[in-house]
């Protein structure tokens, strides 16, 4: 558990970090509102580790990844996310850590609807309590595997117990004070209960930033499941196709996004990438030339020169 | 435009991406950058607002061309300026957290607004 008097230096630090890392501070209205009041969920399926002292967070999120189907080991989680000086692990390392296991991690809504969605969809989700006061809080991670609504019961794993079942009115209590900050590891390909797009999108994009680019691939088709014709999902998929190699299907991929929106200069950048690496440099130089021309933006002009000199090196290579 | 930089160097694909791509989140920073240039000047484009603005000798359109050169970070501070003035009503607090913001902007060298007026 988080109780040594040492984890309060750190502890001080963390509520900016709270805000930083959840943008969005305000309480959510329906926090404490349920979908479906008369019936009661459990995934008791869900694996366990009992922490040992204060490796609350990568016990908490081995739990949830080994419930996803990834093959973890706790001490190589601990080695990922622990940290010794300060006793705890901070949430964007443990979302750091479920891409390294090759899941998508989600923030999803911080409310108890939105916990329950999950749960039915056989996601237990991995949250951030204090269990202190505001002066001298105590962060803890725990993991929701169960709530039982008629009797207004929340079931953990928390701990060293396989089964805290805690009263929702506190539970919700000791949330607010983590800011209702919540994460579920996804398989890459399926979509959170409450997909919300922008969170999704960025989601997938820091996997897709990671190196993870199979697993990209799948997540953007998934968004293009949801949001049909999503012109970020389109251009994150054309791009997990060139990072694949699979240069014809990305150039199609890219030329389906201008002839949706011809203004999409990043797009054709990429475009002419896609044609340089099929040794098509005259197309090449023709899409990077129209980018350059139709450019405003200082910032991108550097990106398009880039490309441009690439691909005029390349040609000069081949003509050679 | 300093996030803008940002996303274009680390442009994705740590490994296998060939030079030159630029990676999928630089179209998502766009796309949220739009979104706050957009509900700026939805509000700046008030009736009481434009009236305090000229009270202060200040054209509108001058302030629109200038939000355009900041950085989506510049833009979201900006924006979070402006909710916190809004949700309390006071249209000259409203105007004076505009102007707060952007005389940061202008301290810190990211905008010249000030040297036009």
């Amino acid at each position: 558990m988080l109780g040594a008097p040492s984890v309060y230096r750190w502890s001080r630090l963390a509520p900016a970090l709270l805000v930083l890392l959840s943008g969005c501070a305000s309480i959510p209205p329906s926090v404490g509102e349920l979908p479906y009041s008369e019936r009661a969920i459990e995934l008791e399926d869900t694996p366990f580790y009992p922490q040992e002292r204060y490796q609350c967070g990568p016990a908490a999120l081995t739990t949830v990844l080994e419930k996803s189907g990834a093959t973890v080991l706790l001490d190589e989680v601990v080695e990922k996310v622990y940290l010794p000086g300060r006793q705890g692990s901070l949430q964007f390392e443990l979302m750091g850590a479920t891409r390294t296991e090759g899941r998508l991690p989600y923030a999803i809504d911080g409310s108890l609807a939105a916990v329950w969605r999950e749960l039915e969809m056989g996601r237990p989700v991995l949250v951030l309590q204090n269990l202190g006061v505001a002066a001298i809080p105590r962060w803890h991670y725990a993991v929701v595997v169960g709530i039982d609504a008629e009797r207004g019961e929340i079931v953990l794993r928390s701990g060293t117990d396989r089964r805290r079942v805690t009263p929702i009115r506190t539970f919700l209590h000791t949330w607010r004070r983590g800011d209702y900050w919540g994460m579920v590891a996804l398989v890459p390909g399926e979509l959170p209960a409450d997909a919300d797009r922008s969170r999704y999108l960025q989601a997938v994009a820091a996997l897709e930033q990671t190196g993870r680019v199979e697993e990209a691939a799948l997540a953007w088709r998934a968004a293009l499941g949801q949001w049909p014709g999503d012109t970020v999902a389109l251009f994150g998929l054309a791009n997990a196709q060139l990072a694949l190699q699979d240069f014809a299907a990305a150039e199609a991929s890219y030329r389906d996004l201008l002839q949706r929106d011809a203004g999409l200069l990043a797009a054709r950048n990429n475009l002419a990438v896609a044609l340089s690496e099929q040794g098509k440099y005259g197309a090449a130089i023709t899409e990077i030339e129209l980018a350059l021309a139709e450019n405003r933006d200082p910032e991108l002009e550097e990106a398009l020169r880039d490309t441009q000199a690439t691909i005029r090196r390349r040609t000069a290579g081949a003509e050679r | 435009m300093r996030l803008v930089s940002v996303s274009i160097v680390c442009m994705g694909f740590a490994q296998a991406a060939p030079a030159g791509v630029i990676g999928t989140s630089y179209m998502l920073d766009e796309e949220s950058r739009a979104a706050s240039l957009s509900r700026i000047e939805v509000l700046l484009a008030r009736d009481d607002v434009g009236k305090q603005l000229e009270a202060f000798g200040v054209e509108r359109a001058m302030v629109v061309e200038r939000l355009n050169g900041l950085s989506h970070a510049e833009l979201l501070e900006l924006e979070g300026q402006l909710d916190s003035q809004v949700a309390g009503g006071d249209i000259v607090a409203l105007i004076g957290a505009v102007f707060v913001v952007l005389l940061i902007l202008e301290l810190v060298g990211v905008t010249d607004i000030f040297k036009s007026f």
